[in-house]
């Protein structure tokens, strides 16, 4: 408590720093003063998704002695886990969708807005409506952003495949397009270079998208034409094409052409890097990715795809109070997976309570689990447990194991439960 | 299984890959992730709850031993006998 009863000290001494206050609405309609707060360290933190949720839910038993404000731009959390199967009709979009739990979060103030900018020498955040407000510690969970390196092709062209890797309700519209496919049809999926949000997810979503047609009886044929020349669960993936869509999934690789240049949205086709061209009904790109434009707007990210963080704290690197968790952040050998945010967050909220209340920093150590669906009735995994370099400055990983190729029925259904468990857990535990 | 006999397992995995200052908790937060938070598991994850301690650590040497690729067997293989002892006094001092 040492550290906490200076800080009100101190700020009582300092009190002359004080900028009018202003109302803003929230989703609970609480009035929320910009101004420094008087007794407690203010907490703000951005993106109320599955990294800014837990720590959320990790800081909840301090809420009283810290004043802790959640600024999130959507009024429904629809998670990017599970979302694939909403695309193949195998769970209904509820299942991904979720409302705040405001009876469990009454301590917090929610503001439903987006965050324009960060002024880091000032300690202020501006609000999309222009409104200001200071923050002791500053907390961000903002996602990623897309890359429009790809001729012809913008990732906001409402006209286009919406490329559903960013939780919004744009699955609707995806869905529907999908729907409206002929009898038979030619389908593209882009698949992203690393690193980029949820490695497996293009080839699970082949999968998925090839067992929805299949179900609907339509004649099909999907390429996935890749950035890259190999994939996480490869192996897997591959035997669950060749067992169950042996002429309708194919793989073609960046050395074989695979690499996407060139989109052409009225003809529908696309040119890769080695010339080629491929027509088709149904054209979805996965973009290249980067850190969400609110790092690279306040200059976080030192002109670099991803910010720098201290993976002891999630501290950015160069920016005192302001941290960064998710898939954002260079996060060493984690990938950028909802199951990696969770572990992180838990690391940043600790360490967090921890330096404001002059404690010992805790050693991290990190788990990913990330499974795959072919089918309603397959699912396998990739899982890998991470701790920290020598110097402390990186995240490794202590080696990944996968599900094996040779598995059983059974123990493919078995991972679809713990699937669905792991999920459900989750978000019980974020959203109530 | 008999005490005895979880003992005697325990012996065979002398390898700790986590380093020694890491705290124990910091482990068990990430069991949370699939368990639940206070271990409660759901319609797909059994409940810690329901099992005693000493059953607890025998199935978690059981999935050490295992050859199959049990998603647990894969999380413990990093796990060792006095991580699994000090997991299972954390999680049954707390359950109830």
């Amino acid at each position: 408590m040492k550290k906490l009863n200076n800080y009100r000290r101190n700020f009582l001494k300092n009190s002359g720093y004080l900028i009018s206050s202003l109302l803003l609405s929230s989703i609970f309609k609480i009035n929320i003063s910009y101004a420094k707060s008087k007794l407690k360290p203010r907490i703000i933190i951005v993106g109320f998704g599955i990294g800014g949720a837990t720590c959320i839910s990790y800081l909840l038993k301090f809420s009283k002695n810290f004043d802790i404000i959640v600024i999130e731009k959507n009024e429904r959390i629809q998670t990017c886990p599970m979302s694939n199967l909403v695309i193949a009709d195998i769970i209904p979009y509820s299942y991904i969708s979720h409302d705040f739990d405001y009876m469990r979060l009454k301590n917090i103030k929610f503001l439903n807005s987006s965050v324009k900018k960060i002024y880091t020498s000032k300690k202020i955040i501006e609000t999309e409506e222009s409104s200001k407000i200071y923050y002791d510690y500053l907390i961000l969970s903002p996602g990623i952003n897309f890359k429009n390196d790809i001729d012809g092709y913008n990732h906001k062209d409402k006209s286009i495949v919406p490329h559903c890797w960013d939780g919004t309700k744009n699955i609707f519209k995806f869905k529907k397009r999908l729907n409206d496919l002929e009898k038979k049809s030619t389908i593209i999926i882009s698949a992203p270079d690393y690193p980029y949000r949820c490695p497996p997810a293009p080839y699970e979503r082949a999968s998925l998208l090839a067992n929805f047609l299949k179900r609907k009886k339509k004649k099909f044929k999907i390429l996935i034409l890749d950035s890259k020349d190999s994939f996480t669960k490869k192996e897997i993936f591959l035997n669950e094409w060749r067992n169950y869509h042996r002429e309708s999934i194919e793989w073609i690789s960046k050395s074989k052409g695979g690499k996407i240049t060139y989109f052409n949205k009225k003809e529908n086709y696309v040119k890769t890097s080695n010339g080629s061209k491929f027509k088709a009904d149904f054209i979805n790109i996965i973009p290249n990715q980067k850190a969400a434009d609110i790092l690279t707007i306040s200059k976080l990210n030192g002109n670099k795809d991803w910010c720098e963080v201290n993976p002891m704290t999630f501290e950015l690197k160069n920016f005192r109070n302001i941290f960064v968790v998710g898939d954002s952040i260079d996060a060493g050998d984690m990938p950028k997976s909802a199951f990696s945010a969770n572990s992180q967050a838990k690391i940043l909220a600790s360490n967090l309570v921890n330096r404001i209340y002059e404690k010992d920093l805790l050693n991290p150590v990190f788990l990913n689990t990330c499974y795959s669906f072919s089918s309603s009735k397959r699912a396998f995994s990739i899982t890998s447990w991470y701790k920290l370099n020598k110097k402390k400055t990186r995240i490794v990983s202590l080696g990944s194991s996968t599900t094996n190729v040779d598995a059983l029925s059974h123990q493919y259904f078995d991972e679809t439960r713990q699937a669905y468990g792991w999920y459900e857990n989750l978000v019980k535990t974020l959203y109530g | 299984m008999k005490k005895s006999k979880y003992f005697i397992s325990l012996m065979l995995f002398p390898f700790h890959i986590f380093a020694d200052d890491i705290e124990i908790n910091v482990i068990i937060e990430n069991c949370k992730s699939c368990h639940g938070q206070n271990y409660e598991g759901n319609n797909y994850i059994k409940s810690l709850k329901t099992l005693e301690k000493e059953e607890f650590i025998s199935k978690m040497i059981k999935y050490i031993n295992s050859n199959n690729d049990h998603v647990m067997s894969r999380i413990s293989k990093v796990l060792n006998k006095k991580d699994i002892l000090k997991i299972a006094e954390e999680i049954y001092e707390k359950v109830e």
